[in-house]
């Protein structure tokens, strides 16, 4: 039986940390479920016809970031009760189907506000196969412990 | 759509009902199992009263108005900014993803488009999230 992972608190979250990458592929189940679960059925995405004077499908964008909360929480689990303040997207370059992304979270900010909340912001770059940045997220958390 | 906008400008709005199978699968596709999304019994008893949608599909549903208004140049440029998640939206939500362009920058043939974002529900009565998509179309990639 393997042990709970434990719980990311906001101790372990100083300014600076950085994470372990977690890498995934763009599979054509990954852009399917994307487009089913948000019902974004764009022709970029599947369309080859139409895609192609665009210079071949891409994935959607949002699939570079999917991961990103995922991207700090990979040996631990997340506290209850926290609450996701604000996210900013940069997409940078789009995503081909078949690339394989390297997402890698650091946090850049982590204090206590001046109503003692526990703040912890995450900068999240995920990167192509090429090493180029695809995508960079900022994740604005109130940590709950 | 045509190929220049104006500041003013209504974004063709798109709409979608929300039910705990589309959230049960974006928990599938995120890996976010916390039970606020996916436990009905669990997320009756917290404050919320019940499920509520990941934030994050939130951004899914503005990144589709995006690319569908704008296509490849949102890929390879957009920025989303100023989000703030207002109300939870939740199963049985009928929600509208609407935007206007704010603000047009001209640089040469090229436009930077500001456009306010806002996701409505509860007949347009309720605003869930707000943000900011930036946008330049023009020159050769667009």
């Amino acid at each position: 039986m393997t042990s709970p992972k434990p719980e990311l608190v906001f101790d372990d979250l100083p300014k600076g940390r950085k994470f372990t990458p977690l890498r995934y592929e763009i599979t054509p189940r990954l852009v399917n479920a994307y487009m089913d679960t948000v019902g974004d059925r764009n022709p970029l995405y599947w369309d080859q016809a139409k895609a192609g004077a665009a210079g071949g499908l891409v994935a959607p964008p949002g699939l570079a970031a999917i991961y990103a909360r995922l991207s700090y929480l990979q040996e631990n689990t997340m506290p209850s009760g926290g609450v996701l303040a604000g996210q900013e997207f940069e997409f940078l370059k789009p995503v081909k189907p078949g690339a394989v992304l390297t997402v890698q979270a650091e946090v850049f900010e982590s204090y206590l506000d001046p109503k003692d909340r526990k703040r912890v912001n995450f900068l999240i770059v995920a990167r192509d196969g090429q090493g180029d940045r695809v995508c960079v997220v900022r994740l604005y958390a109130i940590w709950p412990k | 759509m045509t190929n220049t906008f104006k500041a003013g400008e209504h974004l063709p709005a798109i709409d979608k009902d929300i039910d705990q199978a589309r959230i049960a699968g974006w928990a599938e596709l995120s890996g976010d199992f916390n039970r606020l999304h996916v436990d009905p019994d669990y997320a009756e008893k917290t404050k919320f009263g019940g499920t509520i949608a990941h934030g994050p599909m939130s951004l899914g549903f503005l990144n589709e108005l995006m690319m569908s208004c704008f296509g490849l140049p949102w890929a390879q440029g957009g920025r989303l900014r100023e989000v703030r998640f207002l109300a939870p939206i939740r199963p049985g939500d009928h929600i509208v993803i609407s935007g206007q362009v704010e603000r047009v920058e001209e640089d040469g043939k090229a436009q930077t488009l500001h456009c306010r974002l806002e996701i409505r529900k509860d007949g347009g009565e309720t605003t869930a999230v707000t943000g900011l998509g930036v946008v330049t179309l023009g020159g050769k990639e667009s």
